[in-house]
């Protein structure tokens, strides 16, 4: 039997609830992540962190830890005088720490060794000669009078101050019928990953290489980073990322054990394992910050947005990293989900003591959203309006450009809309539900990758190799890092759906810069979006190749070739070509076959000309719509979620039994914000750096998730796909909270929603009305 | 988490030879399920050059209930004890408790005894080496000032077992054996209001079993703990009350505390409500009782005044219930 009718017919991908390609290895075990890989003999890292949250470093004295046996590196802020960061504008952290300390577990030494327990002993022996400085832990006392700058170029502390406005916001104000101003406050997060932080460096002292392994979103931006601090030609370095378990943002930049892992393997000549512990994982940090927002809003009796004011003041931690891009996108983004005709925006980034912030699944957006969700809440209720009513007031009709030059092709809130309302019983329900129980709802939107890279090199935003060779199969050459969320397959999906090939003959090779094109990495919620269409062009590319190469056997025009895969023929007959006789011709004389796909964000989405207008501009906007069911108990302040039905616009679901892992991974990550995650400091000493006081929900917590995909096709997607992993996670955080206000008229100013806040607060209220029922017959009194 | 530290690991066929070798190492642990222990010496507590596996003792499984009571080996697990019908039927206070101590891959491991004897807790002790030195470490451990109430001398670490009040409420005893022999003692008894040295072991003393009554006849008895997330948590606080109504209203009442003090311990003064009905204001007087009883300190990330007023709902709560249950 012909081995070619044993293959499934041609196969339609896109669409199809396709089981992670890497799925089964993930699942059996088999796959291997960065601290499976060290080989035998690998020498142990470690890294001395800081004690104190500031000081001046007057010595690291070394001598004793190098004399010790075993002991084959020790490295020290010495051996790097280079700042990296990820931001070419705002670059200010060393590796290891250089003439001060910034936060209580900085590194300031790293060691490698034989073996754990010398890498310890080793530490131990390092003596640290500190001088203290004041601290600063909020972004008040940061910004003090008298503060010490922890950057000398940052009187005040203040890393970046964005003043914005965009149209007549007095005018706009003075149109409303109601105008309300209300100040929110939030503490900090962090992503949690499953996988601690963990590299394996491997210096090749004979040819001056370093081959790197991590658990990075971003090779390339490590590669760079490794290339800047290690003073090494880019050429000279190979970086590897294996199998990683999550990143929600953590990483987005290289991380400072990626580049001590480099400085230590080239120190010892050899293979260095660096393992952090989670404590170490927590302290690398880059989570949300601590954020401040006042939130002013002005609507029309119809509900109609006149204008917005927000101030929004972040505590950033010890160093840049992305915190100019944060303080950006919070204001960005107060835009693009409604049409808002004039706005003025105050954005404060504060540097402070405490591990540096970045970037975090929903980078910049979330506090804000769920102070303008509340805000729209409230107001309605003043109004006489419906929830649901007032967001339907707003939106948006695309293609739109906002006042902040956003251009927004393609919107189906309205869709996300009707569907939760729908579905959740709202109209039915909402009013009608006993006390301690409510119905809450909220939106929210994200990028589909930011339309203006990180780095301006003027290459394509996303590259597509095909390497096609005498077996048929099809490898795909990518540099995107799939870190669970379903890259590599939806890249899969999007060549055979182009090619009408099954997905067998494909295999995805990612992530090794030797052989991989190069990608800015998995941030943003740019992979699906970007790197689709590269795949869709490489695809293209491919089958051009391959129909000329029909065309050529069957001695045709390629005009008249119908492609169909496995299989093609000559339009109009029954002659036909099998898809490995068209290898065979394809291949003839010219040999293995490489193709490459490129996409580059268009010019018009890609924002305005003012200061900072870069940041929030996106080739396609994702839009999600939420109702939360919450129960409340009054006498213990716990929060139960009983219920969420999510309604998610992104485009064309490529793999529809991702894109719902993706969006019940939002709401779930944002019920962790809502309701109980956050991080604590003790005089900077991070007190929840371990998974039973940071407070992710655990399966008793997870509600049932009811999962709508709406598809409002974006004319620049890849087939119309835009992003699904991240635009969900806001609109649980206001959607809760309106719920829990539903249930017992209660408003909390901050988030987390934990059992002692919210039965602090039910205290409160029930000690402020026996004040006023006891200040009654005095004022009749009175009278 | 940092690598555990080197030690022996001995494993006694016989609780003499347990005992033995617990006895001739001062510094030695002993370990079951290892679920408390293990994570407290990767976290650089301690450093005993002697671990003692008391999983091949003979006897320290076993699990007998009986209408003249129960009799539960200190090797048992949380497991079996919270999936055991007996124990669920005569005693669900101690079934529901075992249901709710930490996830099921520790309670498959861990064990009546360990959980009996686990190590008090507080924000300031449960962390990293490095953490604990930065802080200048503390009266629990290596240093000499609880961060929790720096102008006191003892350490604040609270209690935060889950069987414990379970089978003080349903009046246990255990069972202990060490060089000098066995002993017999309430279960409460085995703890002191101290979180530095909360368990009144003689150095080289296990707990061998648990040994419960009979219970009163009509007697019900429940526990819940109170936390932030609804499983792997230690309880905030956590309660067990036994009830028992005749016809001249209740005819018994036990209530124990947890995670709120540095040992769990008896609620005094329910003697007072034996022969009274369960009303609002009976319910009142048991809400205040707690309040002024448990003593929470600042050694969880949620506030102790939380725990403290939640301590009292529950037990309002439970009381309620179990009075309905067994009208």
């Amino acid at each position: 039997m012909n081995p070619e009718a044993k293959r499934p017919p041609p196969a339609k991908s896109v669409g199809v609830r396709q089981p992670l390609v890497d799925g089964v290895e993930k699942v059996t075990g088999a796959a291997r992540y960065t601290a499976d890989l060290a080989p035998r003999g690998a020498l142990v890292g470690a890294i001395l962190r800081s004690p104190v949250a500031h000081a001046r470093i007057r010595g690291v004295d070394t001598s004793r830890a190098r004399a010790m046996p075993g002991v084959r590196a020790v490295v020290t802020g010495e051996d790097c005088a280079i700042a990296y960061g990820v931001i070419p504008i705002a670059q200010n952290e060393y590796p290891l720490a250089r003439d001060r300390v910034r936060y209580c577990g900085e590194p300031v030494a790293a060691v490698a060794a034989d073996d754990a327990a010398t890498a310890q002993a080793a530490l131990a022996a390092i003596e640290l000669d500190l001088e203290p400085l004041p601290a600063y832990f909020d972004a008040k006392s940061a910004r003090a009078e008298g503060a010490v700058p922890l950057h000398e170029s940052k009187p005040g502390n203040l890393e970046r101050a964005v003043e914005q406005t965009f149209g007549d916001v007095d005018g706009g104000f003075a149109k409303a019928d109601l105008v309300r101003e209300h100040a929110f406050h939030y503490a900090e997060v962090n992503h949690a990953m499953m996988e601690p932080n963990a590299a394996v460096a491997h210096w090749d002292a004979e040819r001056g290489r370093l081959t790197l392994h991590s658990v990075t979103q971003v090779p390339y931006y490590v590669h760079l980073a490794l290339a800047r601090c290690l003073q090494l030609d880019e050429s000279a370095i190979r970086v590897v990322k294996p199998f990683v378990g999550g990143g929600f943002g953590h990483r987005t930049e290289t991380l400072n054990f990626e580049i001590v892992a480099g400085l230590l393997a080239r120190a010892a000549g050899g293979t260095v394992r660096l393992e952090l512990s989670r404590e170490e994982t927590f302290l690398t940090h880059r989570g949300r910050p601590e954020t401040d927002v006042r939130l002013k809003i002005g609507l029309t009796k119809a509900g109609a947005i006149t204008a917005v004011e927000a101030e929004v003041v972040q505590r950033g931690g010890a160093y840049a990293g992305y915190g100019l891009v944060t303080i950006l996108y919070a204001g960005a983004l107060l835009h693009a989900i409604y049409r808002v005709p004039a706005s003025r925006y105050h954005g404060f980034r504060v540097y402070s003591n405490t591990p540096p912030n970045g970037a975090m699944r929903g980078h910049g957006s979330v506090d804000v959203r769920h102070a303008f969700e509340t805000m729209l809440d409230t107001m309605a209720g003043e109004l006489g309006l419906d929830p649901f009513a007032v967001r339907r007031a707003n939106l948006i009709d695309a293609p739109h450009r906002t006042i902040n030059d956003l251009q927004v092709n393609s919107c189906g809130l309205g869709e996300c809309l009707d569907i939760v309302e729908r579905r959740s019983g709202w109209s039915d329900r909402r009013g009608k539900l006993p006390r301690g129980r409510g119905l809450g709802m909220a939106c929210s939107h994200y990028v589909s990758g930011s339309a203006k890279p990180v780095h301006w090199t003027g290459e394509p935003h996303a590259v597509i190799n095909l390497k096609l060779d005498f077996d048929g199969g099809i490898t795909v050459l990518t540099g995107a890092s799939d870190i669970g969320q379903g890259s590599s397959t939806l890249i899969s999906q999007a060549v055979a759906e182009v090619l009408h090939l099954p997905m067998s003959r494909l295999t995805v090779f990612a992530n090794d810069s030797v052989v991989t094109p190069k990608d800015n990495g998995s941030y943003s919620s740019r992979v699906s979006f970007m790197v689709g269409n590269a795949a869709i062009r490489a695809a293209d590319e491919m089958k051009r190749v391959l129909v000329a190469a029909a065309a050529r056997r069957l001695e045709v025009s390629p005009d008249d070739i119908e492609w169909d895969g496995e299989r093609c023929r000559v339009v109009g007959t029954d002659r036909e070509l099998g898809y490995r006789d068209v290898v065979t011709e394809a291949l003839r004389d010219a040999g293995t076959i490489t193709v490459k796909g490129t996409w580059s964000t268009p010019p018009e989405t890609q924002g305005g000309s003012f200061r900072g207008a870069a940041v929030g501009t996106s080739a396609g906007f994702s839009y999600a719509a939420e109702v939360v069911e919450v129960e409340v108990d009054e006498d213990t302040g716990m929060v139960r979620v009983l219920q969420v039905w999510v309604a998610h616009d992104c485009g064309r679901a490529i793999n529809p039994l991702a894109v719902e892992g993706q969006v019940q991974g939002s709401v779930w990550m944002g019920m962790g914000q809502a309701l109980c995650e956050e991080t604590q400091y003790l005089d900077g000493l991070h007190v929840r750096a371990n998974l039973l006081d940071y407070r992710m929900p655990t399966i008793v917590e997870s509600p049932p998730i009811d999962t709508s995909i709406v598809e409002a096709p974006d004319p620049n997607g890849p087939f119309g796909a835009k992003e699904a992993g991240e635009g969900s996670l806001s609109a649980f955080l206001p959607a809760l909270t309106n719920a829990i206000a539903d249930a017992i008229g209660l408003r909390l100013d901050e988030l987390p929603a934990s059992p002692d806040r919210v039965l602090e607060a039910i205290v409160a209220r029930r000690r402020a009305e026996r004040v006023r029922r006891a200040a009654k017959p005095a004022v009749q009194e009175a009278d | 988490m940092e690598r555990l530290p080197a030690f022996e690991l001995k494993r006694p066929a016989s609780l003499a030879q347990a005992i033995e070798w617990l006895a001739a190492t001062p510094e030695a642990r002993a370990i079951a399920g290892g679920t408390d222990l293990v994570p407290n010496l990767r976290d650089g507590i301690g450093a005993p050059p002697v671990l003692v596996d008391l999983s091949r003792v003979p006897g320290f499984d076993v699990l007998e209930v009986r209408t003249a009571g129960a009799r539960i080996g200190a090797g048992v697990t949380l497991a079996r004890l919270a999936s055991d019908a007996g124990v669920a039927a005569a005693l669900p206070a101690v079934s529901a408790a075992a249901a709710s101590i930490a996830g099921p891959g520790h309670r498959s491991v861990a064990t009546v005894g360990g959980n009996l004897c686990v190590d008090t807790r507080c924000v300031y002790y449960n962390q990293s080496e490095w953490w604990r030195k930065s802080n200048g470490y503390c009266l629990k451990h290596r240093g000499d000032t609880c961060h929790v109430a720096p102008t006191g001398t003892r350490c604040h670490a609270a209690y935060q077992g889950d069987l414990a009040p379970a089978l003080i409420a349903c009046g246990a005893s255990v069972e202990l054996a060490g060089t000098r022999g066995t002993r017999t003692i309430a279960l409460e008894d085995l703890y002191r209001d101290d979180g530095r040295a909360h368990l009144a072991l003689e150095p080289g003393e296990l707990v061998v079993a648990v040994v419960v009554p009979a219970q009163p006849r009509g007697a019900v008895s429940a526990y819940r703990k109170a936390r932030a997330r609804g499983a792997i948590d230690f309880p905030l606080a956590g309660v067990a009350v036994r009830l028992a109504i005749g016809a001249g209203g209740i005819a018994a009442i036990d209530v124990a505390l947890t995670g709120t003090n540095s040992r769990p311990f008896r609620l005094a003064g329910t003697d007072a409500w034996v022969g009274r009905a369960v009303d609002d204001a009976l319910l009142a007087e048991i809400g205040k009782a707690v309040q002024k009883q448990v003593s929470p300190m600042r050694t969880t990330v949620t506030q102790s005044n939380w725990r403290r007023q939640v301590a009292s709902v529950e037990a309002q709560r439970l009381v309620r219930e179990l009075a309905k249950a067994s009208a």
